[in-house]
Order: C-alpha cells, then sequence, then structure tokens
C-alpha cells in the first residue's frame, strides 16, 4: 500500500501538505548527504509493467522479479554502469585457466545475509548447482557448469564442461543463504527470501505490491539512500502514465510510443532512457517455400524498407539495429558496423519484382508471416505484407499468434506454417548471446535457429554456424572478434534475417527523483557504485 | 411444489451443467494453439528440459487420462476402482490443481481475487440500479418529452460505448487533468485498517474503498444502467398502459399512487431477469476494467492465465465463473418465483 494514500486521496489540498512535510521532516531528521549528494530516507513508489511472481533466485525465470531481486540479493559480479563487470560479493576478477574451463572466485569475507550469516562457498555451489539438481525452468542458464569445488570457506571453483568465454555474465547470478533456502523452499520463494544485497524484502502482496527496505546493517561500501521501494505493477500504458502525472509514482517502467510526448511534456517529469541490449528481427523460413532461395530473401528487402518501418513504428522507443548485435557491442568489439549497414536495401518494388521473376515465385503464392502478440512487430509483419501485395502478390496475411501458438509454430520449418516471423531477442552482452544462440547450428540452439533453419541448406549458414561455435570457446578476444566479423559477414549476405531494430529500457522519472540511472542490461540502478537514488523535497 | 423443493430441484439441475462447463472447458483448453511449456521456457529450451517441465505438470499423459483425473479432482465425491476389497476407494474434496505460471494451489489463487471482482460487480449493479430505475421510470412518465429524450439518448449512448474506452476517459479527465480520482488499485472496505498506510479506522478504509471504486463502478456499471433503464422504461409503459392501470385513473387514482403502486411493483420482474443475465455481461467486462485500473482481481487472473497457457489456471477461473453465473441465474430464478405469485414451481396448473 502506498504510504499517506488516505491522505493523497481523501483530500487533495491536505495531501500536498503531507507530502511536504513529510519532505521536509525526512531532510530534516536524516540530516545527512550522502556521497553521491543524495539526502536519505523516503520511499520510492516504482510502476513496473507486470507483477513479479516469485523471489528465489534459484527458480525464477521472469524480469519482474528480476528486477526487484536484484537489490535484495547480490550476485559474485554485477555490471559497471554500462556492460562491464565490477566484483560484488567476490574480490576480485575471477582467475581462470589457460583452457577457460576452470574459474576461481574469492568471496569477500565481510559478505554476510541479512540473518546475519556468512555468504560462503557452499552458498555460492548452491546457489549455482541448485537449478541442475532440481531441474528448475532456468537451468539452462547454468547448464555449462560441471561440477562446482568448494575450495575453502571463502574460495569457489567452477569446473565447466567446455570452455565457455561469455562465463563471468553467468557469475552474475544471485547467491543464496543455503540453509535458510532448504530449510523451507516455498516460503523463501514467496515469504522470506534473504539476500546479501542492501535491500531487504518486506511484504508482498501478488499483483498488488512488494515492498524492500534499506537493511541498516548492510556489508557494502554503498548504503542506499531510500528507506523504502514500493514497487506495483500497473499494466495499462495509460494508466500507468496517469500514475506518473498525479504523483501516485516516482518512477514507471515502460512508456508506450504513443505516449512518449506525453511525458516528455510533464513540467516535474522526464524520460530516462538507454539502449537495451536486445535485438528484433524479421527472420526467413528457410527450410520450405520460396524463401529458401537467397534471391527471394533479397527481393522481399526490396519491398519494403526496414529504416522507415522501425522509425514509424518502434521511434522513440527503439533504434535502429543494423546486424544481430546491439549497438553496445557493436562499440566494445569495434564491428564494422558500416560494411553490415551497406547491406541494408532500401525499397525498390521494380528491383523486387525482377528478382521474384528471376526467382520464378509465382504471382498466386499464398505468404503468411507470423508475429507474436505486439504492436510493434505486428505493424513491421504488416509492412511487408504492404509490400508484397505492392510488388503484385494479392494473397498476404499477417497472423498474430498468442505466444504459445507463436512459440510453437514458428519452429516448424513447414512453409504452411511461416514464411517469415518475426521475433526478438536478449542476452548477456556478449556476441555469443546472439550469434550462438540465434545463428549457430550447435544442438542446443536448434530450438532457436530451427525458425530459420538457416545452416540446413546453405553452406553459408554451415560455416556462420562453425565461426560461431569455435567463437566461444576461444581465449583470445582478437580471434573471437574476427571469427564474429567473418561468420556475420555470411549472415548479412545469406539473409536469414533482416535486421530491425533494439528496445530501449525508458522510464518515466519525477523530478523529485535524484540519481536514477537507466542501465542496458540490469533495466535500472537505484543503488551502486555509481548512483544512489534519493528523493527530494 | 414449495418454494423449497423448488430451490432443491434447481440446484440438482446444476450438477450437470458443472460438468458440462468442466467438460468443455477442459478440452477447449486443450485445444488452444501452443504449448504452456514453451511460454514457460521461452525460446530456447533443449528437449530434456521440455520432458521434464511436461512430467512436472502432469502434461505428459494422454488426453483422457488428464481429463479423468482433472473431473475426480474438481468432484467434491468421486470413486476409484481399487483391486482389493471393497474395490473402491472414495477420493474426497476439490482439488483444482496448481497453477503452473505462479506454482501455487489454482483455488488459493481464486480465493484471493474473487472477492475484488464480486465487490466490483455488485457496486457496479449498485450504481446501475440506483441510477438506471428512476431514470426508466421519469423516462415513462414523461414520454415523448425533453426528460425521456435525453434518457434515451443516454442509455443508448451507454449501450455502444466500450466499456474500456469510458474507463481510459474517466482516467484521462479524473484522474490526469483533474487528479481528484485514483487511477489504479481498490481497496477492500474489509481490509484491516493496520495494513492501509494512513487509514486509522473503519470509517478511512470505506472511504478509501468508496474513492477506489467510483470510476471502475461507473466504467463497468455504465452498459448494466443503460441496459437496465431500457428495459425499465418499456417495462412501465406497458404497464401504464394496463386496463388495470385506465380503469385506476378512471376511478381518480392519483396518478403518483398509480405509479408507485400499480405499475411500478410489476415492472420490476424483467429487471431481475436482466440482472441475473447481465452477470455474465459484468463478469466479462470486469475483465477489461481490472486491466485499465490496475484492479487485481479474477479479470486480471484469466488474462494472466490466458496469456501464458496455465491451463489449471483456465480451467479453475471458468469453472468460478460458471459457477457464480449459474448461482446468479438460480438466484434470479427463485427470487423470479417468490416475487410474482403467477409464476408456478413446476406443478401443473389446475
Amino acid at each position: 500500500m502506498t504510504k499517506d494514500k488516505f491522505e493523497k486521496l481523501t483530500e487533495i489540498n491536505r495531501r500536498r501538505l503531507m507530502k511536504g512535510i513529510a519532505g521536509v521532516s525526512a531532510a530534516s531528521m536524516a540530516g545527512c548527504i550522502d556521497q553521491f549528494g543524495g539526502s536519505e530516507g523516503g520511499t520510492l513508489n516504482f510502476a513496473q509493467e507486470k507483477s513479479p511472481i516469485e523471489f528465489d533466485p534459484v527458480v525464477l525465470n521472469d524480469v519482474p522479479s528480476a528486477e526487484i531481486c536484484q537489490y535484495v540479493y547480490h550476485g559474485l559480479y554485477e555490471y559497471d554502469d554500462t556492460t562491464g563487470h565490477v566484483p560484488a560479493l567476490a574480490t576480485d576478477m575471477p582467475e581462470v585457466n589457460d583452457a577457460q574451463d576452470e574459474y576461481v572466485v574469492e568471496i569477500d569475507g565481510d559478505a554476510e545475509f541479512h540473518n546475519g550469516e556468512p555468504v560462503t562457498a557452499e552458498d555460492v555451489k548452491h546457489s549455482f548447482m541448485a537449478p541442475l539438481e532440481e531441474e528448475t525452468d532456468n537451468a539452462n542458464e547454468v547448464s555449462m557448469i560441471n561440477s562446482i569445488d568448494v575450495v575453502d570457506e571463502q574460495t569457489v571453483q567452477f569446473n565447466l564442461e567446455y570452455a565457455y568465454a561469455p562465463f563471468t555474465y553467468t557469475l552474475h547470478r544471485n547467491i543464496v543463504p543455503k540453509a535458510a533456502r532448504t530449510d523451507d523452499k516455498e516460503a523463501f520463494n514467496t515469504e522470506n527470501p534473504i539476500g546479501s544485497g542492501p535491500f531487504e524484502f518486506v511484504d508482498w502482496t501478488e499483483g498488488e505490491f512488494v515492498e524492500i527496505e534499506r537493511w541498516d546493517d548492510y556489508w557494502g561500501d554503498t548504503q542506499p539512500n531510500l528507506q523504502t521501494v514500493e514497487f506495483t505493477p500497473v499494466e495499462e500504458g495509460t494508466t500507468r502514465i496517469t500514475t506518473l502525472q498525479n504523483g501516485d509514482n516516482d518512477v514507471i517502467k515502460g512508456i508506450p510510443p504513443d505516449l512518449w510526448s506525453e511525458v516528455e511534456g510533464m513540467d516535474d517529469a522526464s524520460i530516462q532512457q538507454v539502449a537495451g541490449v536486445g535485438y528484433f528481427y524479421l527472420a526467413f523460413n528457410c527450410n520450405d517455400g520460396p524463401t529458401t532461395d537467397p534471391t527471394v530473401r533479397q527481393a522481399i528487402d526490396h519491398v519494403f524498407d526496414m529504416d522507415q518501418a522501425v522509425s514509424n513504428f518502434v521511434e522513440p522507443t527503439g533504434v535502429r539495429q543494423y546486424s544481430p548485435y546491439p549497438q553496445v557491442l557493436i562499440d566494445e568489439w569495434d564491428f564494422p558496423i558500416d560494411e553490415w549497414k551497406s547491406h541494408h536495401n532500401e525499397k525498390d518494388i521494380d528491383k523486387a519484382k525482377q528478382l521474384f521473376d528471376e526467382a520464378g515465385v509465382s504471382m498466386d503464392y499464398d505468404w503468411r508471416i507470423i508475429v507474436p502478440p505486439d504492436d510493434k512487430r505486428e505493424q513491421i509483419g504488416v509492412t511487408v505484407s504492404n509490400g508484397l501485395q505492392e510488388a503484385g502478390f494479392s494473397n498476404t496475411e499477417v497472423q498474430r499468434l498468442d505466444w504459445g501458438a507463436f512459440l510453437s509454430q514458428y519452429i516448424t520449418g513447414n512453409a504452411d506454417d511461416y514464411n517469415m516471423y518475426t521475433l526478438g531477442w536478449s542476452g548477456v552482452p556478449d556476441p555469443d548471446s546472439f550469434a550462438y544462440f540465434l545463428l549457430s547450428r550447435a544442438e542446443d540452439t536448434l530450438a532457436i535457429t530451427n525458425g530459420t533453419y538457416w545452416g540446413e541448406n546453405s553452406d553459408k549458414g554451415v560455416q556462420a554456424s562453425e565461426k560461431f561455435i569455435e567463437a566461444r570457446s576461444s581465449d583470445d578476444f582478437d580471434e573471437r572478434r574476427q571469427l564474429y566479423i567473418e561468420g556475420t559477414n555470411l549472415v548479412m549476405e545469406g539473409k536469414p534475417h533482416i535486421p530491425a531494430y533494439s528496445l530501449k529500457n525508458s522510464f518515466g522519472v519525477r523530478s523529485n527523483v535524484s540519481d536514477f540511472a537507466a542501465h542496458p542490461t540490469d533495466q535500472f540502478h537505484l543503488v551502486s557504485d555509481h548512483n544512489n537514488v534519493s528523493l527530494d523535497e | 411444489m414449495g418454494i423449497g423443493r423448488y430451490t432443491i430441484r434447481r440446484i440438482l439441475q446444476t450438477i450437470p451443467v458443472l460438468v458440462g462447463i468442466v467438460t468443455i472447458t477442459f478440452f477447449l483448453t486443450d485445444a488452444i494453439p501452443g504449448d504452456p511449456v514453451q511460454i514457460m521456457l521461452g525460446p530456447s529450451p533443449s528437449a530434456r528440459d521440455i520432458e521434464l517441465v511436461r512430467a512436472k505438470y502432469g502434461l505428459d499423459k494422454p488426453l483422457w487420462v488428464r481429463y479423468i483425473n482433472y473431473l475426480a479432482d474438481v468432484s467434491p465425491i468421486w470413486l476409484w476402482p481399487k483391486a482389493t476389497f471393497p474395490f473402491v476407494e472414495l477420493q474426497t474434496g476439490v482439488d483444482l490443481g496448481k497453477s503452473i505460471y505462479y506454482s501455487v494451489p489454482v483455488t488459493q489463487k481464486i480465493m484471493e481475487r474473487l472477492p475484488v471482482t464480486l465487490l466490483l460487480v455488485a457496486s457496479a449493479f449498485v450504481f446501475a440500479i440506483v441510477t438506471a430505475i428512476p431514470l426508466g421510470v421519469l423516462s415513462a412518465k414523461r414520454r415523448n418529452k425533453p426528460t425521456d429524450h435525453v434518457a434515451r439518448v443516454v442509455s443508448l449512448i451507454g449501450v455502444s460505448t466500450p466499456s474500456f474506452w469510458i474507463g481510459l476517459m474517466l482516467i484521462i479527465v479524473f484522474a490526469y487533468h483533474l487528479d481528484v480520482l485514483p487511477a489504479t488499485g481498490l481497496i477492500l472496505p474489509w481490509a484491516n485498517p493496520a495494513e492501509v498506510s494512513g487509514a486509522e479506522n473503519r470509517i478511512h478504509i470505506l472511504m478509501l474503498s468508496f474513492i477506489h471504486l467510483i470510476m471502475p463502478t461507473i466504467t463497468l456499471g455504465t452498459l448494466q444502467m443503460a441496459a437496465i433503464t431500457r428495459i425499465e422504461r418499456s417495462s412501465m409503459l406497458e404497464n401504464l398502459s394496463e386496463e388495470y392501470v385506465r380503469l385506476a385513473r378512471a376511478y381518480g387514482v392519483r396518478e403518483r399512487t398509480i405509479l408507485r403502486k400499480h405499475a411500478f411493483r410489476p415492472a420490476q420482474l424483467p429487471i431481475i431477469t436482466i440482472i441475473g443475465l447481465n452477470l455474465t455481461a459484468a463478469l466479462g467486462g470486469s475483465v477489461l476494467t481490472e486491466v485499465v485500473f490496475n484492479i487485481n482481481g479474477m479479470g486480471r487472473l484469466i488474462i494472466t492465465a490466458i496469456n501464458n497457457q496455465d491451463y489449471p489456471l483456465v480451467m479453475g477461473t471458468t469453472i468460478y465463473y460458471g459457477m457464480v453465473f449459474v448461482i446468479g441465474v438460480i438466484v434470479t430464478d427463485i427470487s423470479y418465483a417468490y416475487i410474482d405469485p403467477r409464476v408456478s414451481y413446476g406443478e401443473a396448473e389446475a
């Protein structure tokens, strides 16, 4: 329940007076300014797009829950202000053997859980092995781990099944206290989650609110300024914006494109945004039907202009992307984006018709594009469909499917089910997340890459796949970079996907909130080594 | 047949209806394209992960086995065959299963959410009745006069305007621009004052509850209000043109008495019927209302269940809605029979 709700709702003038008094008294009582210059105390009201459903990192598998857990728990490592690693529970970066399949991590001796127990190597081992042992829904996130050795109380060694270059990202996984969790897993998940993070879990009613409170005995360096954070799910976009406007919430996550200017125009709120680590694309069925022919894929790329589609339907909530890698990876890995950008085709119906003609596609062909329940992706599908009609095809269909139906259908490889589909992918800020999982033909990726089947019947696909598989187990940055460039060149030429856009992580933030930081992978930071959110009067 | 026997007979008649609801819901849910395991695991599951999760929720069993198991679980009493004497085993109690998405019993989830939706629907009907009946009576009394025209236009707009649009407009005007009403949430009148910040006693809770209910009630109740107004008007007009009313007028009975005593009471019978039948529309409308106003009721639960293809939750919520509707119809029938002496309890007319 929102603080001062009664005052806020029964008497507007009284509400404003009370809020003012509360602000003044909070500041005067605290009477101190933290290292980031913010005042301490107060409750931050934060509107999420969906309700969290669980709080045990061993089992949780959804974004809203993870957004909250990142403040209740710590991982061995966390993200800095962009996508770099900083030790959290670890004392330093991991020691890695030459074969890149053994990682040794030392745990900070001061680290302890909310119940006063120290964070030990056994807790770390349990946090990583429990998903595999309990066969949880998120077990695939740690499936590269073969075993974990407890070297001593504060040292743990991860033994991997295979060399896995991005493993440090896996070490961001939240650590739970083994004893407290195994004592009563159900209660730990929903009633009494215990972590080592700067906030303690206080209360939760599913679908209504989650309250976390500053842990006054926090062992880390930066004590949060905020006394309490209350997360409320507000699913409807207009309602969410209204709660920002009338002050029910201080921060809202997710600004719909059609309401973007409304938030921009607010006197006492602004938009904070950062490009996320994601990739949205139009994919072709390379297993069956006319789109198995690269010429047809080229032709389809000419029936519409992705620049225009992204500009019309995605911006300003997202940005155009010309390769499978989001901008942050392009920058960090210095990928040749200009070269990849040259593969973008502008709309040219005559050229498209000529290519369709060369490929021998009948004008009676029934095109079928499937899209998930998302307006942006549906609009891109409709744009392609309209382009095909301009090119002379009369039978084009865009079918918007629920997630269940979509996920079952887009991997059949059957042209009766789909010729094209739109989908998105997010991952850790490493090219492996996008190249290996979306474009390789390794056994554990077929459930995803079977959407396009590119590589089943294409030499370029086979070569690209080999390069991406090789890149993940290399310990040399330059070698990995070269492999990704070569593989991606093949992808851009073969066009199993047409890259479309990546979304921004966007937030509406009221002006009384200081030092709020949108983050590319964690969504947002409330307290970290680079920020500490506070509430002004 | 007395009203007691009539009531028992109507209740017994619900058993095959409920079995029908369970059966249709089960097979329709299974026929929905897609796979809950795919949704749960996202677009990257290994075949082994899929198998494990399928087995965990019993989705690996044949459809008919799952149906029989489900029917047994939701039936208060069920007899399973057994190899040893007495060759049957009694299973009692209703178990709607465990939600795949929430990982808690479906009944628990429904019990959390049902009171919220029932409060919303009840308040919508109270709003509808309190506004529609005077409007309908006034409209009939002043037939073809400006009041009647206004009432008819209002009810026409109410019937033809989608409830979610009304909700969004109310939010934009009263929450966004004027900032006089809360845009989200609902506080239950029976909430513990100690758990609501700023509320010190029951009066505060009731006031908060009332304030939070205003916009959702109008949103959900407008359609009902419009429908009832139209029925009330036509029913009043019909009764006002009856011979006994004309006779009363001829005897010089005052118009107010005629309206109140001779026309109004019989005109309410169709209203009872329309309320009973519109219960389904109100429950359906609550889905959108709850989403727009961020109210944590059955409507949002159903949306979550469907979006995640949470089979047990979809079936559980549908069965509960079915039960609420069946109970609504029975109560309507019984009240109809009770109020109108002309309605028989099923005996042959003498």
